[in-house]
């Protein structure tokens, strides 16, 4: 049986074997991998890039509390962004989860469209979902716009799903119960061990605690403190200053006070920073 | 095969939805390309699977026909210079020139060419001309620049003409054709090398490859019906569901998974739903129509023993989530969830959800009708809904079962959204038919009424379909829609019932909406029924006021005339009816006056019969307008013998408008004369239509 921390081994060293520089997270609250720098304003420019990393996402209203098997606020993706897109994509895809220790012969793996769009981030792209028996285990996009910008070269971006892919190998029904460190009996930890009591507190803060003055105040000061930045051309801190914004939005959409109209004005007002970011990104290459 | 082209663009995987409708846009954009390119060809066929989108063409000629140019020269009037110069530059002599309005011209045929030589250009041609909904662009390393679209990253075209490859550097795609393709992604990953379309196919098949769309799709149905049985079980038909499994395959294994018994105490729609959504699975059922324990799948790779646990285990945490949400939803009554909708919006212009319930309240009646009308929406706030969007209306009638809301009131929510379009139901309740009633008209109302309008095939809010609903709800409910009110009533009503919450709608909000809802139901009826629309016309403007139709009369007298225009006789019946208009239209006799002027003072008693089958033909029409519609597709015999006399009527209006004077100078007689005519057409408009509607006897 393969640990949770050895499919994350696994897949740095694919990536590092085909050129990526491997990453680390970024170390602010995001709702995905593509809102890393590493992912959004890299593939903007007209330089070859390509990175891999594991990202912690945030999505604070996906919490149930701990008590779904496999709805959780908190969980991690293994990002890979490389541009240009090369010219067999999907071949290395399918070899990463060779590496993995996937046996294509025992499993149905499928492309089945999925055209991802981030409205918060202006991205949107064409690409697929990709099924192991029916499960969801990679998100898989061609970017052909990010802030509203087309790409003038095209990068493909895998997010592999790294709690299904081990729930999946590990034949266990609940993330909870992911082996993560590959240990059996006294020295084995779970997730559960790592992220439930962190999974059910967040819940809770997300859901009920988190001061609704504290999160609309932060919302505003971001949005200023991004714009000001910007206007000191210190494009990549105004773009964090975006995205806290855009957690600060969510966990507000969490609490359940944001009406459906404020909604799109929260999300208008999230991409209209973006844009600013990524245009002043583009103008200052 | 002898001048057979064969055209494979191999690519990443093409959307499943899109399949079907690529091979027909395949064919029609390489058809004209062909034209364009002035080659002469036979019959085309297109293929499709996940990975390739192919063309045959067959009997594509050699060479391109011969073309004609007219090539315009001087004028008749220059010189000799100026038109030997023409000549010569056209490589024409003298008695080639044709002399049209005062110039001269030359026809110049261009030489065939050779087809092989454009077959690189055709196929740039249709992979930048090809209509795909959506499409992408990637980049080209060696160009430095990106690609042409296409729906997905391009990665080898094949290309055969006529038993031998064609090679030609397609540059938008950076990519030469060649003369191989690939098998199947997993199963038979090899190049195949290709001659002809038969050896295409068939080495295709050998590598697991069905690119014949319509066997596939075939195979599955056939495939599944069969493995269910053996189970003695029935698949769940989905034709959209089978589109779908058929383009996420290049071969099909179909294979019965097992759902886990703790889930079969969910509701069978929400089973169903989540296994048809998420999981692209079929559902089973027992012959008694109950649902089972079981799916159906369908896979690329033959099915084996960890792929089938997987396959249950991804259907167990799908389910485990919709057990969650339902066990959340149950701890919430509808009512609760109702008191939320203030936090949905139902338009930006026009407030909340819980503003349009307060609404619709204005308009509904009895006690039953106003709990409906309260709890109708409320799950749109339920996990459940918030989950599958497509179960609204579904989840309420189930949670109003579980909190022992009455039968009817369950199944009045449950089915308040029907009718979605022109060919579902209606709710099978009055009280269900009554709610999507009120929420229909609320919505038409509210939007039209702040300027939201259709334009051509763009309607964001679906107006068009809610005035269809509105208009089946008139047509096909049993019971009376309207109740004891007009359609005005509640149009009115609703009216005011925005302006008392502060929305502004125009002043001209009621005709809009009237108009509108006549303009569907022409369309509806048209469509719908088949009736052409000069009759349609004939019969709504037969109506007194067009803007308050009796819809359900209105439809049942479309139909009726319908079927009289086939009749002989009709089209007497449609000149005399005109030329009768055109005469009390035309006189100036104010029939209203002299009362002791009968019809035997008519100067038309020339053939007394006649009239009298005339006089039959008045008293017999009988205001019979039924509220419902007649579903019959034949009138009855009645209605043929009336046609027959108010036909015989008609016959004798033209014979003798022909011999009489109708404006006679006896005022009296004119008289007579003008309100015998007006019987007439009023008898014709009030059991056909107006007739001024319909223009020729074919137009119908």
């Amino acid at each position: 049986m393969i640990s949770f921390q050895d499919i994350i081994f696994r897949l740095q060293k694919f990536w590092d074997e085909h050129g990526c520089a491997i990453l680390q997270p970024y170390d602010t609250e995001v709702g995905a991998g593509t809102s890393h720098y590493a992912t959004t304003l890299k593939a903007l420019d007209n330089q070859y890039w390509a990175a891999a990393f594991v990202q912690p996402c945030r999505r604070p209203k996906d919490g149930r509390y701990a008590d779904n098997p496999n709805r959780t606020q908190y969980y991690y993706q293994f990002q890979v962004i490389i541009k240009p897109a090369p010219a067999n994509p999907q071949e290395l895809y399918l070899d990463s989860l060779k590496a993995v220790g996937f046996d294509m012969a025992a499993h149905d793996i499928r492309f089945v469209e999925d055209d991802w769009e981030n409205p918060s981030l202006g991205a949107a792209g064409l690409g697929w979902e990709v099924w192991c028996d029916g499960m969801e285990i990679t998100q898989y996009t061609y970017f052909q716009q990010v802030g509203g910008i087309n790409c003038s070269i095209v990068p493909v971006e895998i997010t592999y799903g790294l709690e299904r892919i081990a729930t999946f190998m590990q034949g266990v029904e609940s993330h909870f119960d992911i082996n993560w460190n590959g240990k059996e009996g006294d020295q084995k930890l779970t997730y559960g061990d790592v992220l439930l009591r962190f999974e059910r507190e967040f819940s809770c803060y997300n859901f009920d605690a988190a001061s609704i003055d504290i999160l609309s105040k932060h919302f505003e000061d971001y949005e200023v403190e991004c714009r000001r930045l910007l206007a000191h051309n210190l494009v990549m801190p105004a773009y964090e200053q975006c995205i806290k914004a855009n957690h600060g939005f969510n966990l507000l959409d969490a609490r359940g006070i944001i009406s459906v109209t404020e909604r799109a004005g929260y999300i208008a007002r999230v991409r209209a920073l973006a844009k600013s970011c990524c245009q002043a990104w583009v103008e200052s290459l | 095969m002898r001048e057979e082209l064969l055209l494979e663009i191999f690519s990443e995987e093409i959307p499943a939805r899109l399949q079907k409708k690529a091979m027909s846009d395949a064919i029609v954009t390489f058809s004209t390309i062909m034209d364009d390119y002035n080659v002469s060809y036979g019959s085309v066929e297109s293929f499709v699977s996940p990975r390739r989108l192919t063309l045959l063409v067959n009997n594509l000629q050699q060479r391109t026909k011969t073309a004609v140019e007219r090539k315009r020269g001087p004028s008749v009037s220059a010189g000799a210079k100026a038109i030997n110069g023409f000549l010569k530059s056209s490589g024409k002599a003298k008695e080639n020139l044709i002399e049209i309005d005062g110039y001269y011209y030359v026809d110049i045929e261009t030489n065939p060419s050779e087809v092989r030589g454009l077959i690189g250009d055709m196929i740039s041609d249709f992979i930048a001309n090809m209509p795909w909904q959506k499409s992408m662009r990637w980049y080209l390393e060696d160009q430095k620049t990106l690609s042409s679209f296409w729906i997905r990253p391009i990665r080898s075209i094949l290309c055969v003409y006529d038993g031998s490859p064609v090679d030609e550097l397609i540059k938008s795609v950076g990519l030469r054709t060649c003369s191989y393709t690939y098998g199947h992604r997993f199963l038979a990953p090899r190049i195949i090398e290709v001659s002809d379309f038969d050896g295409y196919r068939n080495g295709l098949e050998a590598a697991h490859v069905m690119i014949d769309y319509a066997k596939k799709r075939d195979h599955i149905d056939m495939e599944m019906t069969k493995k269910a049985a053996d189970l003695g079980l029935c698949v769940m038909y989905d034709d959209g569901l089978l589109d779908e499994v058929a383009g996420l395959v290049e071969y099909p294994f179909v294979h019965i998974g097992v759902i886990n018994e703790q889930f079969m105490q969910l509701p069978p729609e929400v089973l169903s739903t989540s296994m048809k959504i998420h999981q692209k699975y079929f559902t089973m059922t027992y012959p008694d129509s109950v649902i089972a324990p079981f799916y159906g799948v369908v896979t690329n790779i033959p099915v084996t023993e960890v792929m089938s646990d997987g396959l249950n285990r991804v259907l167990r945490a799908r389910l485990s989530d919709a057990s969650f949400f339902y066990k959340e939803d149950l701890d919430v009554t509808l009512e609760a969830f109702a008191q939320r909708l203030s936090n949905v919006v139902f338009h930006e212009k026009l407030g909340s959800m819980a503003q349009k319930i307060d609404r619709m309240m204005s308009i509904a009646s009895t006690k039953d009708e106003h709990r409906a009308t309260a709890l109708c929406k409320a799950d749109l706030l339920t996990q459940m809904v918030g989950e599958f969007p497509e179960l609204q209306g579904t989840i309420g009638g189930i949670y109003a079962g579980v909190q022992d809301e009455s039968h009817e009131l369950r199944i009045a929510i449950k089915e308040h959204y029907k009718p979605v379009n022109a060919t579902d139901t209606i709710p099978s309740s009055l009280l269900g038919a009554r709610i999507s009633f009120f929420d229909k008209i609320d919505s038409l109302v509210g939007l039209l009424g702040v300027g939201i309008k259709p334009t051509g095939s763009k309607d964001p809010f679906a107006l068009r379909r809610t005035a269809i609903g509105i208009v089946k709800l008139l047509c096909e409910s049993d019971g009376n829609i309207l109740d004891s009110e007009t359609l005005s009533w509640y149009i009115d009503t609703l009216i005011t019932a925005y302006l008392d919450q502060g929305v502004p709608l125009d002043a001209n909000t009621g005709e809009v909406v009237k108009e509108f809802l006549t303009d569907r139901f022409r369309t509806f009826v048209i469509d719908g029924l088949e009736v052409s629309s000069c009759v349609v016309d004939a019969v709504i403007n037969s109506f007194g006021d067009v803007s308050n139709l009796d819809y359900p009369a209105a439809i049942n007298k479309s139909r009726k005339t319908h079927y009289l225009t086939t009749l002989d006789g009709f089209d007497v019946v449609r000149t005399a009816y005109k030329r009768a208009i055109g005469i009390i239209g035309d006189t100036r006799v104010n029939l209203s006056e002299g009362t002791d002027v009968q019809f035997r003072d008519t100067s038309m008693i020339v053939a007394n019969d006649a009239v009298q089958a005339l006089y039959a033909a008045c008293l017999a029409a009988n205001n019979s307008s039924s509220k419902r519609v007649v579903k019959e597709d034949e009138p009855n015999v009645a209605d043929d013998e009336d046609f027959r006399s108010v036909a015989q009527a008609a016959g004798f209006i033209l014979e003798v408008c022909d011999k009489v004077l109708i404006n006679d100078p006896d005022p009296k007689v004119r008289l007579a004369n003008a309100r015998l005519l007006r019987k007439f057409a009023h008898v014709v408009r009030d059991r056909i239509g107006d007739l001024t509607y319909v223009t020729s006897p074919r137009a119908c």
